[in-house]
């Protein structure tokens, strides 16, 4: 028992640097990463893709997924800041994890990445479900697409789809345009219409259908045309990111390095937009791009530096956040022009777009609303692949004091006048009525 | 057990899956050329080690690829170092020489005395397999690397015995003579280790040893694994791109040291082979080492040298009249002997058992070294085929022992154009079935018929579909989708049934379905199959429906996913609305009023003077006059005070800096801000009440 404990504490002792290495709120990239394969063969077949990741800095700890010592905390701590499952028949993981376990992962602000393929299991789409993720109930459906598949000598069926359907976000597919197709083979998804957190990054041409290849249908498919997503990610509350793939062979090293033509088309690539396209989502989803980190709200009246306690009705204030992007490495300036600030109190009475000095400071300048009550500063900033910021501070807003108003007010200069005169004429009458003979 | 069996059912659906839907193999070409130089990138013009070096370099002369002169070098200066050291171990020393042999860093007279040794008395003292493995390796490589040797084993025959008797009776073979646990792959260096000790020993072998040796090989034969398309491999804990390519190492060797000759199955060959070309192309750097030297060990052996017959495509279109093409060549791709390709059946998917060619015989182009079928019969159409193929070798003494599959099948797809014809939507009445509205329509272009129905009548679709040689062609994908504005999408297919293809729809039945959405809904046609050239996608137009009202308890139309832009888009900019200052008159108005204001008492002084008012009465007597100017004066006073303090001469209460008044002052400002205006003004006293108990 006493070698028990010492040996855990020792182990401790071992897992405590590793630990602080990790996810943190500076350094907001994953390092540690699980990957779960049904076959270590993937291991190989995909090895682009790994070491792309590894040659990254991300410490790849592949596992298959029915190892019966598969965990992914200990002692409470989790041993791992971002999994791969690429086990898309697994039936049961094995050890501790479920799906609720991967549930929770996610749950705590990490990242996954989710492939599933044909025959998937339904582990794997329960596991998709929860991400606001449908894949096509029929298990031998796959996508299929007779006028934009990629021209193959040696495939007949289209089911090898040359998809250029892809999200216009910087954030998520990198400044670099992703010119050749994207080749994709597997299962279609449709996403969760009430799920706004999911969206798709690579969808369907609209002649596209999932069904079975080599039967006749009978019923119309449930999933066609761009309704039908190939890669959707979602980025939850908590910005922890998740992508889902309907094809593990997006990933592999054949259809990295297949040229690509896309049907009707005269343009033939040597090289598919595979790499370019998971490298890039990789990115974005190990939080190596698109994670935004806010300084605090500053605010003050017009020519003053401090900030007040409380403000007037109509008092001129300049308000400014530094906000900043991590770019892998390092925090760099946030260039954009639609971020706005709010001075809300039940409702935004002020809403205002903030102007960018391009090093990462945002401002802007307003005058405080003739209401009174208590205020807040709300900067809440969502945009198309970027983590979502939600900053606010309260400030107290009063009205004039008494001695603010105006003293002397023209209007009124009659009625001083008659007054004045009165007590004038009252003082002079006094003497005359009194003294007159 | 239960665990790795079902790995390997992973591997097979794995497999499968690359391999994609046809199980063409292709022999390696030049995407493993330029996927090598990616996968075997040196670093600092070296590699980590020797044992990486040998793999890269082995696999890039073997692909033809010439990268000595830039890795030589470093590489060679490793091999140097290590040479001569006594302390380098076996394992070390072995891969040195391997380097050794494809760089010659070192060669003719100039044999490294101090490894000779260390590799003899290493046979010698040698327990386990591996060491024999190392150091019987070692020394056949320095004869064959340095001329001046004459290295050969005296007990060559007890050497051979003593590894002999790690083997087991299933041919399997174990590591150490203290472990039972056997392994294939240790059978394979087994095999490499024992066509060592044979060439290099100085007399032959015991038949009788050698002739147990080949029924152990038999055996081991017994345990290889199958696939579903024919493709035989080894598996272990090692994996089986490694194990199988040590196996095949070993019977390599094997069966080039001794004369007699190795019978394998031929059929298991090819399937080894067709592995190894299943893999395709793998990442890793050993997978990729194991993968091509295995294919070169089946490329050039003793025992049997498979054939592949591969087709440059697999989807033959017949608008563009391209023949059939067909390549046999070695697994490396190289050229053939002398042999004949025969087309044995074409089957259709569709029609069970009917063939459509039958034994036709293939024409060679020796230029392009491929076979060929020019023309297809005339009742060859589009559709998934099924094509057998039998290679025929011709017997002229082949000085290798070529081996082909029985008969290769090969999935093909034949495609084509298909003609669309009568294309007509129409507008029906239900009662009398009579037509409404009825238009032609051209699908090969975008449409804006516009159609206009109620929930009693019927839409109706019809056109024909037929392939190059007229018949009916049935696609797989034949949609008709109604898009309402909301985006509500129905889609419905359409049937073939005789010559035509035909939708009707009879909106009566299908209000729940459309979810009595009255509106425009845009019609949109696909028709699609893998053997259709012209697949299509057209926009016919739209229909207006006026379907009846949605009663309560029917189903809402589902939700729509929202746009992920409009999501995200910057919300309109709110600027306060400030409260207007009450209306004032002019300052001069004011002015010109408090004129007319003092007019009277200007006019009441005047009227005074013209009166000729006196205060002749004012009293003389000094204690009078005193008692009336005080009078006065008082009443003046009182007055001036009200100016003063309406000039803010007096009484400030606004500056604490300033003059303070009666006390109280700053309690009356905190008041000011702690008391909301909101409340009632006995709860401002309460409040009072507090800030003077505080103080």
């Amino acid at each position: 028992m006493m070698n028990l404990s010492r040996s855990v504490a020792l182990i401790s002792l071992f897992l405590l640097p590793l630990l602080s290495l990790s996810f943190s709120v500076d350094n907001p990239t994953d390092r540690r990463v699980l990957v779960l394969l049904d076959d270590l063969s993937l291991k190989s077949s995909h090895s682009i893709f790994f070491s792309t990741l590894k040659s990254r800095g991300f410490d790849l700890d592949f596992k298959l997924a029915e190892d019966s010592k598969l965990a992914l905390q200990r002692y409470g701590q989790y041993l791992y800041d971002g999994l791969i499952i690429f086990a898309p028949s697994t039936e049961r993981f094995g050890g501790s994890l479920d799906s609720k376990a991967i549930a929770d992962f996610v749950d705590s602000g990490r990242d996954l990445i989710l492939s599933a393929d044909t025959s998937a299991s339904d582990l794997i789409r329960g596991i998709a479900l929860e991400c606001g993720v449908d894949f096509d109930e029929d298990s031998s459906a796959m996508v299929i697409d007779h006028s934009s598949f990629s021209v193959s000598d040696v495939d007949g069926d289209h089911t090898l789809i040359a998809a250029d359907d892809l999200v216009k976000s910087h954030a998520i597919l990198g400044k670099t345009k992703i010119e050749a197709p994207v080749l994709f083979r597997g299962v279609a998804h449709s996403l969760n219409p009430t799920n706004n957190l999911v969206l798709k990054v690579l969808s369907a041409s609209p002649s596209a259908y999932s069904a079975n290849p080599s039967s006749k249908l009978s019923s119309p498919p449930q999933l066609t045309g761009s309704a039908i997503s190939l890669v959707s990610v979602m980025q939850a509350r908590n910005n922890a990111r998740v992508v889902i793939s309907g094809s593990l062979q997006l990933f592999s090293d054949k259809l990295f390095r297949s040229g690509v033509q896309k049907a009707g088309s005269p343009n033939k690539y040597e090289k598919s937009g595979n790499e370019q396209f998971v490298t890039e989502l990789s990115k974005w989803v190990f939080h190596e791009r698109g994670h935004l980190k806010a300084g605090s709200l500053v605010h003050h009246r017009v020519g003053e530096t401090d900030e007040p306690a409380i403000y007037r009705i109509k008092d001129d204030l300049e308000f400014s956040v530094e906000i900043l992007e991590w770019s892998g490495k390092s925090w760099e300036p946030y260039v954009a022009d639609d971020v706005q600030v709010q001075f809300y109190m039940m409702s935004p009475y002020v809403l205002k777009t903030l102007s960018t000095d391009k090093k990462g400071l945002f401002h802007t300048s307003f005058k405080v609303p003739d209401v009174y009550g208590v205020f807040q500063f709300k900067v809440e900033y969502e945009k198309l692949g970027y983590t979502t910021l939600s900053l606010s501070k309260q400030i107290p807003v009063r009205p004039y004091r008494h001695n603010e108003y105006e003293r002397f007010i023209p209007t009124a200069y009659p009625y001083y006048g008659a007054c004045f005169t009165t007590m004038a004429g009252f003082f002079v009458f006094s003497f005359v009525y009194l003294y007159h003979k | 057990m239960m665990e790795r069996g079902l790995v390997r059912f992973l591997f097979l659906i794995l497999a499968v899956a690359i391999c994609g839907a046809a199980s063409v193999f292709q022999p390696i070409s030049d995407s493993h050329r330029s996927a090598a130089l990616d996968v075997f990138v040196p670093v600092d013009g070296s590699y980590k080690s020797l044992e990486e070096a040998y793999e890269a370099l082995k696999t890039l002369e073997i692909l033809g690829i010439d990268k000595k002169s830039d890795l030589s070098s470093a590489t060679c200066e490793n091999v140097v170092k290590v040479l001569p050291l006594s302390s380098s171990t076996l394992k070390d020393a072995l891969y040195a020489l391997s380097v050794n042999g494809i760089l010659k860093c070192k060669s003719g007279e100039d044999v490294p005395k101090d490894i000779v040794s260390k590799l003899q008395t290493g046979v010698k003292e040698a327990k386990l397999l591996l060491d024999f493995y190392y150091s019987v390796r070692g020394l056949v490589l320095v004869k064959e690397q340095f001329s001046g040797t004459d290295i050969s084993l005296g007990d060559a025959e007890a050497v051979f015995r003593s590894i002999k008797a790690l083997s087991q009776s299933d041919g399997k073979w174990r590591y150490s003579p203290n472990n039972p646990e056997s392994s294939t792959f240790a059978a394979g260096l087994a095999f490499e280790t024992l066509a060592g000790v044979i060439s290099l020993a100085p007399s032959e072998i015991d038949h009788s040893l050698i002739q147990t040796l080949k029924t152990g090989i038999t055996k081991l034969f017994d345990s290889i694994q199958k696939y579903d398309d024919g493709t035989f491999y080894f598996d272990e804990s090692e994996g089986p791109i490694s194990t199988t390519a040590s196996v095949i190492r070993g019977l390599k060797s094997f069966a080039a040291s001794e004369s007699t000759g190795l019978n394998l199955p031929g059929e298991k060959i090819v399937g080894l082979a067709k592995f190894f070309l299943g893999v395709g192309i793998p990442g890793e750097a050993k997978d990729f080492f194991n993968q091509i030297d295995a294919l070169t060990c089946l490329e050039d052996n003793r025992f049997s040298v498979p054939l592949i017959l591969s087709l440059p495509s697999s989807v033959i279109s017949l608008t563009k009249k391209e023949p059939l093409k067909v390549k046999v060549s070695t697994v490396l791709g190289s050229k053939a002997p002398a042999l004949s390709v025969k087309l044995a059946q074409a089957l259709s998917s569709g029609s069970k058992g009917s063939s459509v060619i039958n034994n036709q015989e293939l024409k060679f182009d020796a230029e392009s070294a491929t076979y060929f079928l020019e023309s297809f019969p005339k009742n060859f159409d589009v559709g998934k085929y099924t094509f057998v193929f039998e290679i025929l070798l011709d017997e002229s003494a082949n000085e290798k022992a070529y081996i082909t599959e029985a008969q290769t099948k090969v999935p093909i797809a034949a495609t084509g154009a298909i003609t669309i014809e009568n294309a007509e939507i129409a507008v029906l009445d239900s009662d009398v079935g009579s037509v409404e509205s009825q238009k032609k329509l051209d699908l090969t272009k975008d449409e804006a018929v516009s159609l206009s129905a109620n929930h009693l009548q019927k839409l109706r679709l019809s056109f024909q579909l037929t392939t190059p040689i007229g018949h009916v062609f049935k696609p797989h994908q034949a949609f008709l989708k109604l898009k309402h504005e909301s985006q509500v999408e129905h889609i419905f297919l359409v049937k073939t049934s005789g010559k035509k293809s035909e939708l009707f729809l009879d909106f009566l039945g299908l209000v729940e379905k459309l979810y009595y959405l009255s509106g425009k809904y845009e019609i949109q046609l696909t028709i699609g199959d893998a053997s259709m050239e012209n697949s299509l996608l057209s926009n016919i137009g739209h229909i207006e429906l006026d379907l009846p009202e949605r009663p309560e308890k029917a189903a809402r139309p589902p939700l729509q996913p929202t746009d992920p832009y409009s999501r995200y888009v910057p919300k309109a900019e709110i600027s306060h609305i400030f409260r207007i200052p009450e209306k004032l008159p002019a300052k001069q108005i004011s002015l010109v009023f408090l004129g007319l204001i003092v007019l009277p008492f200007i006019g009441f002084l005047i009227g005074l003077t013209r009166l000729g008012v006196n205060i002749k009465s004012f009293p003389s007597s000094v204690g009078a006059a005193t008692s009336a100017l005080l009078f006065h004066g008082g009443i003046g006073a009182v007055l001036l005070l009200y100016v003063l303090f309406w000039v803010k001469a007096i009484g400030s209460v606004h500056d604490s800096k300033g003059t303070v008044f009666a006390g109280s002052v700053s309690v009356v400002r905190r008041t000011q801000n702690t008391v909301s205006p909101r409340s009632s003004i006995e709860q401002a006293e309460i409040c009072l009440k507090d800030i003077y108990s505080s103080l």
